[in-house]
């Protein structure tokens, strides 16, 4: 035992020299911008999307932010592993099924009324712990060479028709489909809604993410996809707007398949810079930002992008959106319609 | 003779050990809040049981493929008369240098509709084949090609003489690197997504991100242990009686092919343009379109900290793999080969997974490593130490063991003896394992995403980021700057493992004169 005990003396000495040596490598940073105060976010939202807007969150306030790009999923259950030695001031979450997860474990502080009282209350928890910064719609994105407009789906359970068969892409393992199959078994009830998974198991192109649906599209392997409108305008800045094969399409007013959903945030810390953060995100820099840059919509009132149909002519379900944290119920559907594993 | 081995040897070993086994803590932590029922409700479940199927199915098959593509390659390059058999050696290993996600993704461009089993089967087995290759090569030159010429010239045919001399000699590194390959398939999770196959990896990935379903995700990473240890307890079996083929004449009589030249030729080729060629085209034509500006600054800093863990990773595996090989070849006891069989029982974890125990465990027991390049470098050890030891075992077991007595017989203490002996003589091996374990750092993303410093981007996360929005033109250079740099420590480990044999020879010889 004498012999195991010293073994593992040297051991650790060597291991602790082994780092030391290594840990000094490789360590290049952006420099950030650092004020008097830092904050550190966790971002669900990528870099290429956001980092601008950080940069003016720190220009106008003097405040630093140190971010931690991820996707919103792993973020949360980082944040929920990391107990309570939680690093991050601030969430800023892709969509509002992991802000719900965050605030049901009880992570998140209470935002001031003053804060909160700046976004439509759809569009935020109903018990002051996250809001909504910007909003994003669910469309149909389709070929207008393989589908002509006047034969688009009416709804989105029109695509449940045999005549879709292999025509439509989804993405059942991404965020954001997830969130708009809660809508509908909310709002139209679990019986319509297996009935409407069912048939896009065997309707249904599957994909992992939106991207590649859009792609699809575009590339003609599928007619049409149920995508985020931004998704259009990403890949338009990319390789040219009038490069762009590819339409969106709303379906009928009130449809669930025109859900809006947000993309917000939550402060974890005490830090008042942290809430500074999250009431600056609903200010007229980051609301500009989200409409011009992001092509999202603004969730205090900022006229939509040019193009798009405006926020309240969308016509989208009326639902509360704490409802799309009952994600569980959901999968299990998905689960079962052998759409996901 | 048994001797008691080097204090410094165990410790090292004892804490690789219990590091590579700290996953599995959490793994229990987690089932016990989830409650057993709950765990075998989540596991035999219909679907959970066909993703398993799935998984295994795969797994195998690339297991199998792996052995027979990088095997056709090693004794190619080694035994045949082949011409330009040199450069089909650099060629073999170099699709290492290719992360599986980016193969996957450089296929699904080029040919609409490539999906499914038969595509994740093709890009996971050019991910897979140069870990055989690399075995069975190294196995293969310090064989003893003498033996089959004796066989040869006692009438045997040339298929008689594979199976029973040549294929005995090379089993134990075929069968490693088959399982290398078989456990990398089960945890992958890049290729598998792109590719629309469902595996069990993917479930895991989809019971984080759709339900932040922590423990749902934990009771299916436990079967992946069950299954690696299922594995780990055939592999002796499949590995066979190990040859010893201590030659002292290392000439090598080069097979003829004669009408079979041009054939070989083909198949090599073939594989050439299928692992290589048409990815790289993949990834030059995509890097071609697109409109998205580059900023070098970021492409530099980027490139700076994937080579600094690289390196970082390559040096504790190569300390570490080093003890535990040492121990477990020249101090051979039930203790040191259970040390070395741990090592692997958590190589199929998923590097979501690891990383995740990493938070929790790093938060609660030191919460001053958390998010600090020592807990990615500790991640990187667990999850790739195996790769070392496998690379690193054949040339210290083949040093002679006679230069360990004459060592110990001039009066070297048994760390001299590993300092000036094995440790020159397997020196290539040793540096080859480095060299793989930097290579598969550069190319790992979940863990590095999930445990590195807030603010610090590798090649890989610029990708990974990249390509979640898409500003596919934006990925392009990293993709391919993430290749040319794995090119090279690819094209070092197929240099080191042949100066290995000559370096071995040459010591053979030195000691024949003396």
């Amino acid at each position: 035992m004498n012999i195991i005990k010293r073994a593992l003396k040297v051991g650790a000495a060597v291991l602790i020299a082994a780092f030391a040596a290594t840990s000094l490598a490789g360590c290049a940073r952006e420099s950030t911008a650092t004020g008097e105060q830092t904050i550190t976010i966790y971002s669900g939202r990528s870099e290429d999307l956001i980092a601008e807007l950080l940069e003016q969150f720190t220009a106008e306030t003097g405040i630093g932010v140190e971010v931690r790009y991820s996707d919103s999923a792993s973020l949360a259950a980082q944040i929920l592993e990391e107990g309570s030695n939680v690093q991050a001031d601030v969430f800023f979450s892709q969509d509002a099924g992991a802000l719900g997860a965050i605030s049901e474990a009880g992570a998140f502080k209470k935002l001031d009324d003053d804060t909160t009282g700046l976004v439509y209350s759809k569009f935020r928890a109903v018990d002051g712990t996250w809001i909504g910064v910007s909003g994003r719609s669910r469309v149909l994105s389709y070929n207008p060479d393989l589908v002509a407009a006047a034969d688009l789906p009416k709804s989105i359970f029109d695509l449940a028709d045999p005549k879709f068969k292999g025509k439509v892409g989804i993405a059942p393992t991404n965020a954001s489909f997830q969130s708009s199959v809660t809508a509908m078994r909310v709002l139209a009830g679990e019986a319509v809604t297996v009935k409407w998974l069912n048939a896009m198991k065997t309707n249904a192109v599957l994909f992992e993410k939106n991207s590649q649906i859009l792609e699809a599209v575009e590339s003609g392997q599928v007619s049409a996809g149920l995508i985020n409108h931004y998704y259009w305008y990403e890949r338009a800045a990319e390789v040219g707007e009038d490069k762009m094969i590819s339409k969106m399409a709303w379906f009928e007013a009130g449809d669930v398949g025109n859900l809006i959903n947000v993309a917000g945030v939550g402060v974890l810390s005490d830090k008042p810079e942290a809430k500074t953060f999250a009431k600056w995100l609903l200010g007229s820099t980051a609301q500009n930002f989200f409409v011009n840059k992001t092509a999202e919509y603004s969730l205090t009132g900022l006229a939509a992008r040019e193009g798009l149909p405006a926020l309240d002519q969308i016509a989208a379900p009326n639902i509360d959106l704490s409802a799309l944290s009952t994600l569980a119920q959901t999968l299990e559907l998905i689960r079962n319609a052998r759409l996901t594993d | 003779m048994r001797q008691r081995p080097p204090i410094l040897l165990l410790g090292l070993a004892i804490l690789a050990v219990l590091v590579s086994l700290a996953p599995l803590s959490y793994l229990v932590i987690r089932l016990g809040e989830f409650g057993i029922d709950k765990v075998i409700a989540n596991v035999v479940r219909e679907r959970s049981l066909e993703l398993l199927g799935n998984s295994v199915l795969l797994a195998l098959a690339v297991a199998a493929s792996a052995v027979v593509v990088g095997g056709f390659q090693a004794w190619l390059t080694t035994r045949s008369s082949l011409r330009g058999r040199a450069l089909f050696a650099v060629l073999a290993a170099l699709p290492l240098a290719m992360p599986s996600y980016v193969t996957a993704y450089a296929f699904t461009a080029l040919f609409t509709g490539f999906r499914g089993f038969a595509a994740a089967w093709l890009v996971l087995t050019i991910g897979t084949a140069p870990y055989v290759y690399l075995a069975v090569s190294a196995a293969l030159m310090r064989a003893d090609s003498a033996t089959e010429e004796v066989a040869r010239s006692l009438g045997a045919g040339r298929w008689r003489v594979f199976k029973e001399v040549t294929w005995p000699s090379v089993r134990p590194a075929a069968v490693s690197g088959a399982m290398l390959s078989a456990l990398y398939t089960l945890s992958d999770f890049g290729a598998v997504s792109i590719l629309s196959f469902d595996t069990f990896t993917r479930a895991i990935y989809s019971a984080y991100r759709s339900s932040f379903d922590r423990s749902g995700a934990a009771s299916l990473a436990a079967i992946l242990v069950v299954l690696t240890i299922a594995l780990l307890l055939i592999e002796p079996a499949l590995r066979g009686k190990s040859v010893v083929t201590d030659s002292h004449t290392r000439k090598y009589s080069e097979i003829q092919l004669g009408w079979y030249a041009p054939v070989a030729v083909m198949l090599a080729s073939a594989w050439v343009i299928v692992s290589l060629v048409l990815p790289a085209y993949s990834l030059v034509r995509w890097n071609q379109t697109g409109l998205s500006q580059v900023d070098l600054g970021e492409v530099s800093r980027a490139l700076i900290n994937s080579v600094g863990y690289a390196a970082g990773g390559g040096f504790i595996a190569v300390v570490f793999g080093l003890a535990v090989s040492v121990l477990a070849i020249r101090y051979r006891s039930t203790f040191t080969s259970a040390l070395e069989r741990s090592i692997w029982i958590t190589h199929a974890v998923p590097g979501i997974v690891v990383a995740l125990s990493l938070v929790f465990l790093s938060n609660r027991v030191l919460p001053e490593i958390y998010q600090t390049s020592t807990l990615v470098l500790i991640a990187y050890l667990i999850l790739f130490l195996p790769n070392a030891i496998a690379a690193m075992q054949t040339p210290i077991s083949q040093t002679p063991r006679e230069l360990d007595e004459i060592a110990a017989s001039l009066g070297s203490s048994r760390l001299q003896t590993l300092r000036r002996v094995i440790i020159p003589i397997a020196g290539p091996g040793i540096l080859a394992g480095g060299a793989l374990v930097s290579l598969a750092v550069l190319k790992e993303l979940p863990a590095t995403l999930l445990l590195r410093e807030t603010g610090i981007e590798t090649l890989a996360t610029r990708l990974w980021s990249e390509t979640s929005v898409s500003a596919y033109a934006a990925a392009a250079p990293y993709a391919l700057l993430l290749v040319v740099v794995a090119g090279i420590p690819a094209w070092l480990l197929n240099r080191q493992v042949q100066a290995g044999s000559r370096a071995q020879s040459g010591i053979e010889q030195r000691i024949e004169r003396e």
